[in-house]
């Protein structure tokens, strides 16, 4: 484990941007705003603050949540983005640090910009940000954690690997490419519209298909599938609509603007 | 949310710390009688950071926690910059109950503490949320007798096999020896311990191990129960803060607890094992016989109540308000965390 929180006081951004700036395509997010920039922009902060995949997903379901009540046009969308990022660090216990996700989220938006001055700006930014926060717990009335899909998924994972041989299940990163689809499921703000129990499926399901393995009850036609054990209330049709909207998410990440 | 604000009227001011308001209120729409803590969300002169973590905590935690023996969240609203957490309101605590001398505690008054306190902790566990802070002071009671755990400001959720968690919890004095020696992964053994530093305040109306430091606390258990060894507590001495103390014996507990029975001395010896193992589980300590044997436990309607309630002597109840304060004020060593 790292110790988070004690070493690094303020993150020292423009190394980050020397090291993992070349792992993403710089998006220029000033130039499209909308929930999938939005999401998208959480991501990115949230990997370059190393925050835990569960503080990013739940900063994004946040988001989402917030612009389902609010209107786009009416709040800064990447200052709710950043805001959501830190009030889901408080809520996991990641303790992000406001000035950490104040110059992370700055230098993300003005790419090679200087670092935040200790000025004006800077407090007025930081008192935006506090402010942000409250009506984003306000809108949400204060539910700020989300059940997410993570838990399910892994105990499905686990119950399915008994129908695989050990080497298989090391061969075919069926978890991990699981696990990326649902990851990536929340830049989506489609990821609300569904139980957590039906998108670990959906997941599950989608890359058993990307990697060509089949388990038992995979090409009934009318069920029982192998997902019914797990969720009874899980059709076909329901499960295609969400691997459907899953892939989409990759549509939508080659449309977001790059420099 | 103007409605919220005009919904709980207020009767009077309870107290005020540096992070928070206290007032007792009338819900006007149930007529309750309830406890309104006013976060302030700060100044921008002291480089506010925001909603305070100890207040989202609770609500994180008592929005999905109910029990009768659990302190309940009622509501939570905002009002310009600062928070409102709506809680049931509770006249005193078990802290005021052990100093007024004027309580007499018979032993059908400790058992149904105990009880509500193992009920409302068995719930917690169950649920894998440990507290981590229980004392006398948490333990809040009302007129009808009801005992509620409250204060959630350092309680999280466990059960995360890989987790690491910080020692520097639980006030001092109810301090399980795993924490004292530094344990980074521990489970429900540290409130169960907790729950028998109490039962022994109970019992002796002051506080059994009152240590000046964590040294110091660490001698008087062992004083006590004894020094540990690798045998009796196996991995002991690879925990970070090991130190060696010289080997004493353990004392019995009858010439502690004089009055006490067997029954209660076997749940005291359980509760107060030094190896967190050895420890009985919330669900073991009420399946013990001092349960079902006699006497049986006072019903809430007839424990004593503190003179200074029944005298209604507004300027004697400062506990509470110290205590709803503390909470949000991190004022004891205890509060700080360390992530």
């Amino acid at each position: 484990m790292m110790s988070r929180g004690s070493m690094k006081d303020v993150i020292d951004v423009m190394q980050l941007r020397q090291t993992k700036g070349r792992e993403f395509p710089p998006v220029k997010y000033e130039d499209r705003v909308n929930h999938f920039s939005g999401a998208r922009f959480i991501f990115e902060c949230g990997l370059k603050l190393n925050a835990q995949p569960l503080t990013i997903a739940t900063a994004a379901v946040l988001f989402h949540r917030f612009f389902r009540e609010a209107d786009m046009n009416s709040y800064d969308t990447y200052l709710f983005g950043a805001t959501a990022l830190y009030l889901a660090g408080k809520s996991k216990d990641d303790g992000l640090k406001l000035r950490d996700v104040m110059n992370v989220s700055h230098s993300t938006l003005n790419r090679n910009s200087p670092p935040l001055e200790l000025n004006n700006d800077y407090w007025n930014l930081r008192d935006s940000i506090v402010q942000a926060e409250l009506l984003l717990m306000r809108m949400l009335r204060f539910e700020v954690t989300p059940d997410h899909p993570h838990k399910y998924m892994f105990h499905y994972l686990k119950s399915l690997q008994g129908w695989f041989e050990s080497d298989q299940w090391r061969r075919i990163p069926l978890a991990k490419a699981a696990f990326a689809f649902l990851q990536d499921f929340h830049l989506d703000a489609a990821v609300l519209d569904y139980s957590p129990q039906h998108i670990a499926l959906a997941c599950i399901g989608l890359a058993l298909q990307c990697y060509g393995v089949t388990v038992p009850l995979t090409d009934e036609c009318d069920g029982p599938f192998w997902y019914s054990v797990f969720a009874d209330d899980l059709n076909k049709d329901k499960m295609w609509e969400i691997m459907e909207k899953i892939m989409g998410v990759y549509d939508k990440e080659s449309e977001v603007p790059t420099a | 949310m103007e409605d919220r604000l005009r919904r709980y009227e207020k009767i009077e001011f309870l107290g005020e710390g540096q992070f928070a308001t206290v007032y007792k209120a009338r819900d006007t729409q149930t007529e309750n009688i309830v406890a309104v803590k006013k976060i302030k969300v700060g100044s921008r002169a002291e480089a506010k950071d925001g909603i305070n973590r100890t207040a989202l905590r609770e609500i994180k935690l008592l929005q999905e926690l109910h029990h009768p023996n659990i302190i309940g969240l009622l509501d939570v609203f905002g009002h310009m910059s600062n928070v409102s957490l709506v809680f049931d309101f509770m006249d005193f605590d078990m802290e005021v109950v052990i100093k007024d001398t004027n309580i007499v505690l018979t032993p059908a008054n400790i058992k149904s503490y105990v009880l509500q306190t193992l009920q409302g902790l068995e719930y917690l566990h169950n649920n894998w949320v440990l507290h981590r802070d229980l004392k006398p002071n948490n333990l809040l009671v009302n007129s009808d007798g009801v005992l509620k755990i409250g204060d959630f400001g350092l309680a999280k959720f466990f059960g995360s096999p890989n987790r690491v968690y910080t020692h520097q919890v639980v006030t001092r004095w109810y301090r399980a020896p795993e924490l004292l020696y530094g344990a980074r992964m521990y489970g429900t053994s540290v409130d169960m311990w907790a729950v028998g530093c109490i039962l022994a305040e109970l019992l002796l109306r002051v506080p059994f191990l009152p240590g000046e430091t964590d040294l110091d606390q660490l001698t008087r258990i062992f004083q006590v129960m004894g020094t540990p060894t690798e045998e009796t507590w196996p991995g002991l001495t690879s925990l970070q803060d090991y130190i060696q103390f010289k080997p004493m014996p353990s004392q019995p507990l009858r010439n502690i607890f004089s009055a006490a029975g067997d029954d209660l001395l076997d749940l005291i010896t359980s509760l107060l094992m030094v190896n967190p193992l050895a420890r009985c589980t919330c669900e073991q300590a009420l399946k013990m016989p001092y349960f079902s044997n006699k006497p049986a436990p006072t019903p809430g309607p007839q424990l004593p109540v503190p003179t200074s309630l029944n005298g209604r002597k507004q300027d004697e109840r400062p506990s509470l308000k110290r205590k709803l304060l503390d909470a949000v004020d991190g004022g004891s060593l205890a509060k700080k965390l360390i992530f």
